[in-house]
């Protein structure tokens, strides 16, 4: 579950944090484009690196390399279906030559290195942006209240979800259920002891949640207003041009030079 | 039957949870783990069945060592109960629930539908048998949890916080069965911080503050020190304060000890 600390927000004060959630969300946006454009491995090894300098900038290393290695039992599981959905055809077709096995590898690494490139530009974002800097900057963006509201309690939660399914594996594992016996099947039959707690004790926080913010009269006045406005600043715009201007860049990889 | 050495263990946000500790448990001890919030207490038992294992030191519990063993054969011989039963349950009825480990262990039909009736009418929840946990309430959910440990009957038994949301009908119930459970010979250790219960009905005492072990030794003695409570955020139960009050030489927490104290001193003033 350690891919969950690579989403949970701990305040900073570097120049990353500050920028507003906007300009980042010019990165997210652009970046997470180029990631689905492209198929060539190096370009994808070129994306993945983009998100190191605001991992440096931001100082958020040790969370973002949790995330990355919470990450690679997915990216293992992507590498492998990958490769068997590449070959599966040739396989049964009893047509199966080294060529294909060859290609087979590459597109599951390409794959890989696609999703590795995704969760490292999220978990950058994510990190250097505090939940209430995201929640006022949708509003800004026009977004409604109660839907910005929604998405920053979804996000809000992904760590605690991630802590509370690790006391559940413990407590069920206490009592001797083994989640790493048995074949495919069995394995995925074990998680229902983790997975139904772990479902039941969500819908009863939210409905907790629901009840102390109505509570605290959440809804009662139609028009909200803010104590805190986001503004644009000379650092963000400097932030935007640095993205833009790479983004048509590595755009132009497969405009001009059809590297694809 | 437990033997904890110089284990230190630290979570890897870099937070030492464990510092140093060194604890002996004998077999048919009763004992309580005392600590402030987020001073080790879990953490050290999460070590005793191996869902944990040691940083630096050893863990060995009935001549199984935590390293080299996996969670489910230490957990056959470890029950350990979490604080939130909604952790835990997941099955249609309460039947199912208390079968779960029993499963898991690999027990015979006949023995499971023993151990089944046994813990419902031991912890009165017979009348919800096909209910679902779910719909109990939350007292009655944190029982179904004990029960759904303690019926695979372990040798060492571990209860996280089980007083929380129970009245005190339900509080002297589980006294009682831990107390019988004792005298049968069985190792149980209870974190908590309700200081009248152990006051009560536990011998011997544990304290724990910031991952280290502060104190241990018979409940009379630890727990009538008022600077270790005061360090450990730790209410002192209340005849202790009574014998601060009235300035006992001998501060005690039985009632019996403390009035024949009182009577010494004041009785003799009068005459």
């Amino acid at each position: 579950m350690m891919v969950f600390h690579g989403f949970d927000y701990r305040r900073g004060t570097t120049a990353m944090h500050r920028i507003d959630p906007r300009s980042k969300m010019v990165y997210l946006i652009l970046f997470t484009a180029l990631t689905i454009l492209f198929y060539n491995p190096f370009v994808l090894l070129l994306l993945l690196a983009s998100s190191l300098p605001i991992v440096i900038a931001g100082k958020i290393y040790p969370r973002w390399s949790m995330s990355m290695k919470g990450s690679l039992f997915f990216i293992f599981f992507i590498f492998i279906f990958n490769f068997i959905a590449f070959i599966w055809g040739d396989f049964w077709g009893g047509a199966l030559s080294i060529g294909t096995v060859y290609n087979a590898v590459v597109a599951a690494i390409t794959m890989s290195i696609r999703f590795t490139a995704l969760i490292s530009i999220f978990s950058t974002f994510f990190l250097t942006t505090s939940p209430e800097d995201l929640t006022q900057s949708m509003v800004q963006l026009k977004i409604p209240y109660d839907y910005a509201l929604t998405f920053n309690m979804a996000m809000r939660f992904v760590p605690t979800l991630g802590r509370e399914a690790q006391y559940i594996i413990d407590a069920q594992k206490s009592r001797g259920l083994e989640m790493e016996k048995g074949n495919f099947v069995t394995r995925i039959k074990n998680y229902i002891p983790v997975l139904i707690p772990l479902i039941i004790s969500s819908f009863r926080r939210a409905e907790l949640v629901a009840d102390a913010m109505e509570s605290r009269a959440f809804g009662a006045s139609k028009k909200r207003c803010s104590l805190y406005v986001l503004k644009i600043s000379t650092k963000d715009y400097a932030f935007i041009l640095i993205t833009v201007a790479s983004f048509l860049l590595i755009l132009s990889l497969k405009l001009i030079f059809n590297i694809q | 039957m437990i033997d904890i050495r110089d284990v230190s263990y630290s979570y890897s946000q870099g937070v030492h949870a464990l510092d140093h500790v060194s604890l002996k448990i004998g077999e048919g001890e009763l004992v309580a783990i005392l600590g402030e919030n987020g001073a080790g207490k879990t953490t050290l038992v999460k070590h005793l069945n191996g869902l944990l294992k040691p940083s630096a030191g050893s863990v060995v519990v009935s001549g199984l060592d935590s390293k080299s063993t996996t969670v489910a054969t230490m957990a056959k011989k470890v029950g350990l109960v979490f604080q939130n039963p909604d952790h835990q349950l997941f099955a249609e009825t309460v039947e199912k629930e208390l079968a779960f480990a029993l499963v898991n262990f690999g027990m015979s039909a006949e023995e499971i539908s023993k151990k089944v009736e046994w813990s419902l009418s031991e912890f009165e929840l017979a009348q919800y048998r096909v209910r679902s946990p779910f719909m109990l309430s939350g007292g009655e959910r944190k029982r179904l949890a004990l029960a759904s440990v303690l019926c695979y009957d372990p040798e060492i038994l571990i209860l996280d916080e089980p007083t929380t949301g129970q009245d005190n009908r339900q509080k002297t119930r589980l006294a009682s069965l831990l107390v019988t459970l004792n005298t049968k010979g069985k190792t149980v250790l209870v974190v908590t911080h309700d200081m009248e219960f152990v006051a009560d009905f536990i011998p011997r005492v544990v304290v724990m503050s910031k991952g280290k072990l502060i104190a241990d030794g018979p409940a009379g003695e630890v727990l009538t020190r008022k600077d270790l409570l005061e360090s450990a955020s730790l209410l002192p139960p209340q005849l202790a304060e009574l014998s601060w009050a009235l300035g006992l030489e001998k501060p005690s927490i039985h009632l019996g000890t403390v009035l024949s104290e009182a009577f010494s001193i004041f009785g003799g003033r009068h005459q």
